[in-house]
């Protein structure tokens, strides 16, 4: 009896060893061959970063989900340039994006705002560099069936997000939009539940165009009326609008776009109903007074064809890195980004930063020691 | 049909109409439960199936994760294979031994004392701890301190099959008739020899089968990973550091993403994942019937 | 429970018995790591507590007790009530009991007195089937195919019960993309099937056949066997499983977290989104720090002491089931 079983144990606890080994020496030969997923948009031709030596290491980033696309497009292309170095970045919002800073457990943090008061005294004693990296519109996408061209203007987009306009054939939409039928359905509105940088710029925008109408405040995170549906990151909110017939809520133009989306033409600051777009943001963009932190904000930007509703996002990182390697490896990284990674941007959704930001920010990456 | 009532007591024949009514009607609503549970799974089945079945490719099961925007021919997701296979063989290979060293201790050593039947019946409560409670312990008594990664994966998975694997154990073991482990005796052989050479040997593959029923229901917990794997897209090779990712964790994150390829990736994931779980709960079936010799 | 009293070599051992002998190290060893590896269970269980509660001190010192009970959830300002959740736990675990305890019972029934044991293996792999679906298929396929398909039955359903009064307090409410309480419940209750009734099983299968071929032979047809021979016996034992069942629903966490509509609401309204407790943790413990995720984790806590309690509960009217139908 014990002849014949032991064999067939051993042959089973053998087999789950054997298993578990060669799934660890597999994985470990596969990581170091090239992903196979490739970009979509053709890698730009690397012709600035000559000098830097091979570098080999992680970097870790997290934070803003809207820079997001851009994030994972240039970690591809990065590859190119320095195919030693992994970098992974998870989008969780910009303000868990800064708390993961805080506590050191990423390199680097993508954040739509700069850090607001309340979070300063976690970055006591340190300094934060700020490197703008994208600039891009925040849509407001919507699900509506027969309804394609909705034009919105602040003082309505305000009360919309208040709660105070509930059916989408209220006679304040009526007035941007004549001669468009819209239906009595209900008003879903989708927002963030996440601390969110879109959020903050979003509101912002509200509070600098009709700051009689909006009560809300501009912050990362707002309390919106108990009937809005909250997502996390700008996916979730794109899920809720996609999945919900009669939404509306702000989205950045590239997951919009990528997730189908319709969304509406604002009225600016002129007077002029503009749709979102790489082009009409950057029109929002030019001439931004830009602080010498590199700080600066780019929506109810003036301009006849200017997109009123146009934010940024840095990418944060302590000057004083723990060692030489991650200031090398955060530099490099840095210099694809402001450097050839910006000429993928108008194929993802965003527009490309102005000539003299971009070259502040070159200037900029000196001041990371290590 | 009953005769006329005319006849007293008893009817030794069919039962009267409305008794056999009731009958029938119980009989059939038990059917119609039956058929209640045959239209949500084949609903599931169907739609992972043939949402799934499309996308699985020798490039999915060995491309890298791409980012969610890509359409769904792109990539992959043997990260998240490797993940899951490398995290709950680890999870396995901790948990399995304890287990029944454990429900060895309850059956063999525990006899009639308090202590034997306060850890069996708090084991039998550890099974309903919901996962999330595992994720989070460990998050606490590990993550905080030695960072994220497959390990400490592991151990919420370990957590959450212990008691699993004790549970069948202490069943198969209960089965084994003593009269083999008083031959053992009789011949003089320590208790630890009986139950190594004797006992488990006859329960093992009874044993076995909880230990695979254990693993596959564990290879498709999200929650205990949610808080200790970070979730990352590339594979990482070491499992006992950096962030790391697993098939769950990565459904989990596709779902609710709004892009069509992300959701295409995701119902490949939740095919490969169910194969996997059903691989495992096969393998149980086929060792209960191969080697099963003491029957209820 | 107990297994039979054995000669156990190492009573005898250490005594004046001529034959007797220390029991070997070896021996001695496994014996201990048999009794460590039983007392890890104990240890765990003792640590989840633990640790869990330190980490939740600050949300309770910022909130107080009250903090359990407080309908007011909102990071932004720093106030974590947490009754939203605890009632959206224990709404989407009891529509899942209603639903799923009915079948699951019937189903137990099914395959210990109806069918033949030569059909009841197959019937029991098809139930096992729908165990073997992992928590985050579910969800996938919920929040994907099934939230939209029941969205239009919930649209349907409450225009058709406008006015009613009852059943449009329950039935109510607009719900525009199908994630609600009903919608968790209801798939909570196809996940909990399975195990309920695999033990409903175990448990209707002690009754002893005595009673059982004594009610046919007085002549009493298969259903009022079960009426009076049965029931009766696996009453206890029954309540225990559909306790055990609804202590998993509680637990439930990522089928519950796609489904339900992340919106902390306390309404009547099943056709409503709302949120609970092991939903709000996984989604949102990852962007959350200080106090926020004290909170989220003293909300693990609650889960954890409720969960062992039920389940407490349960394994007691298991036992006494079992107990009871050896003595019977």
């Amino acid at each position: 009896m014990q002849l014949r079983r032991r064999p067939q144990v051993m042959t089973v606890g053998g087999a789950i060893v054997a298993m578990a080994l060669s799934l660890a020496a597999c994985s470990s030969s596969s990581s170091s061959s090239p992903g196979t997923g490739s970009s979509g948009s053709s890698a730009p031709s690397s012709g600035s970063s000559s000098s830097s030596a091979a570098l080999s290491g992680t970097l870790n980033g997290s934070g803003s989900s809207f820079q997001n696309t851009y994030q994972l497009a240039a970690i591809q292309g990065f590859k190119s340039v320095q195919s030693g170095i992994t970098v992974n970045y998870n989008s969780v919002g910009s303000g868990t994006g800064r708390s993961n800073l805080a506590a050191g457990t990423v390199n680097f943090a993508g954040s739509d705002s700069p850090i607001p008061a309340k979070e300063a005294s976690e970055f006591a004693g340190k300094t934060v560099l700020y490197f703008p990296v994208v600039i891009g519109p925040i849509t407001l996408s919507y699900n509506l069936s027969g309804v394609s061209n909705l034009k919105l203007d602040p003082t309505v987009i305000a009360k919309i997000f208040q709660g105070e306009i509930t059916k989408w054939n209220d006679p304040a939409i009526a007035a941007d939009n004549p001669g468009v039928s819209l239906p009595g359905t209900a008003i879903t509105t989708a927002v963030r539940s996440d601390s969110s940088g879109t959020t903050q710029n979003f509101s912002l925008f509200l509070q600098t165009a009709v700051p009689s109408v909006w009560k809300l405040g501009s912050s990362s995170t707002i309390k919106w009326p108990s009937s809005a549906r909250a997502g996390a990151q700008n996916t979730g909110v794109a899920s809720i609008i996609k999945s919900t017939s009669g939404a509306i809520g702000y989205v950045d133009y590239s997951t919009a776009k990528a997730s189908g989306l319709s969304y509406a033409s604002v009225k600016n600051s002129a007077g002029n109903f503009v749709a979102p777009s790489p082009t009409s943001a950057s029109a929002s963009a030019a001439g931004v007074n830009v602080k010498p932190d590199l700080t600066f904000a780019a929506a109810w930007g003036s301009g006849a064809q200017a997109y009123p509703i146009t934010y940024q996002s840095w990418v944060l990182v302590y000057a004083t890195q723990p060692n030489a390697s991650d200031a090398a490896m955060l530099q490099a990284y840095l210099t694809y980004l402001l450097g050839d990674g910006q000429q993928l941007l108008s194929n993802l959704g965003y527009a490309p930063l102005p000539s003299n930001i971009d070259t502040m920010a070159k200037a900029q990456i000196s001041k990371i020691t290590g | 049909m009953a005769i006329a009532a005319e006849q007293p007591g008893v009817d030794l024949r069919e039962p009267a109409g409305w008794r056999r009514t009731k009958n029938k009607i119980a009989t059939v609503l038990m059917w119609v439960a039956f058929a209640a549970v045959l239209v949500p799974l084949g609903f599931v089945l169907y739609t992972v199936i043939s949402k799934g079945a499309p996308i699985i490719s020798g490039q999915f099961l060995t491309g890298s994760i791409p980012p969610n925007i890509m359409p769904a021919n792109f990539g992959g997701m043997a990260p998240a294979i490797i993940g899951t296979l490398e995290i709950t063989a680890l999870a396995a290979v901790m948990a399995i031994p304890l287990g029944v060293l454990g429900a060895v201790y309850i059956n063999e050593y525990g006899g009639n004392r308090v202590l034997a039947r306060v850890i069996g019946f708090m084991a039998d409560v550890m099974t309903g701890v919901p996962s999330i409670v595992m994720g989070l312990f460990i998050f606490t008594i590990w993550v905080l301190h030695f960072g994220y990664s497959g390990l400490a994966g592991a151990f919420a998975l370990a957590c959450l099959m212990l008691p699993l694997v004790i549970r069948s154990s202490y069943e198969m073991l209960r089965l084994v008739p003593d009269s083999l482990r008083e031959a053992s005796y009789a011949l003089g052989a320590t208790k630890a020899r009986v139950t190594l050479t004797v006992v488990l040997p006859a329960a093992i593959a009874g044993i076995i089968s909880g230990a695979l029923l254990a693993v596959a229901r564990a290879s498709g917990e999200t929650a205990p990973l949610l808080f200790t794997i970070f979730t990352v897209e590339a594979t990482n090779s070491n499992v006992f550091s950096g962030a790391t990712t697993a098939l769950p964790n990565q459904i989990f994150a596709n779902a609710s993403q709004p892009y069509v390829g992300a959701q295409a990736r995701g119902w490949g994931a939740a095919l490969t994942l169910i194969a996997i779980a059903f691989i495992f709960m096969i393998a149980a079936r086929v060792s209960t019937a191969r080697f099963t010799r003491y029957s209820r | 429970m107990s297994a039979a009293v054995q000669a156990d070599p190492a009573d005898v051992a250490g005594s004046a018995h001529p034959l007797a002998q220390r029991r070997p190290l070896g021996d001695r060893v496994f014996g201990w790591l048999a009794l460590a590896a039983g007392l890890l269970v104990l240890v765990i269980l003792v640590l989840i507590a633990v640790t869990t509660s330190q980490q939740s001190t600050s949300w309770f010192s910022h909130e107080g007790l009250s903090g359990i009970f407080s309908t007011d959830w909102d990071p932004a300002t720093d106030h974590f009530g947490a009754m939203a959740f605890v009632f959206g736990t224990a709404v989407t675990a009891l529509v899942a009991i209603i639903l799923a305890v009915p079948v699951s019972v019937a189903l137990a029934l099914l395959l210990t007195e109806v069918v033949p044991p030569r059909w009841a293996r197959p019937i029991v792999y098809v139930v096992d089937l729908l165990a073997v679906v992992p928590s985050v298929v579910w969800g996938l396929w919920g929040i994907l195919v099934f939230a939209p398909w029941v969205q239009h039955i919930y649209s349907s359903i409450a225009s058709g019960l406008t006015g009613i009064p009852v059943l449009s307090f329950l039935f109510g409410g607009t719900n525009t993309s199908g994630a609600a309480f009903f919608t968790a419940g209801l798939i909570l209750a196809f996940m909990i099937t399975p195990i309920v009734t695999s033990l409903s099983r175990e448990v209707i299968a002690t009754v002893p056949s005595i009673d059982k071929e004594g009610a046919y032979a007085l002549g009493a047809t298969r259903w009022e066997m079960i009426r009076g021979a049965v029931w009766p016996h696996s009453q206890s034992g029954v309540v225990g499983s559909v306790l055990l069942g609804l202590g998993r629903a509680m637990g439930e966490t990522i089928a519950a977290a796609l489904v339900i509509g992340s919106s902390p609401a306390i309404t009547s309204h099943l056709f409503s989104p709302g949120y609970s407790m092991p939903a709000v943790i996984a989604n949102q413990f990852g962007e959350s720090s200080g106090t926020f995720r004290a909170a989220l984790v003293g909300m693990g806590v609650l889960l954890f002491a409720i969960t062992i309690i039920v389940n407490l509960v349960a394994r007691g009217f298991v036992e006494r089931s079992a107990r009871r139908a050896k003595g019977a």
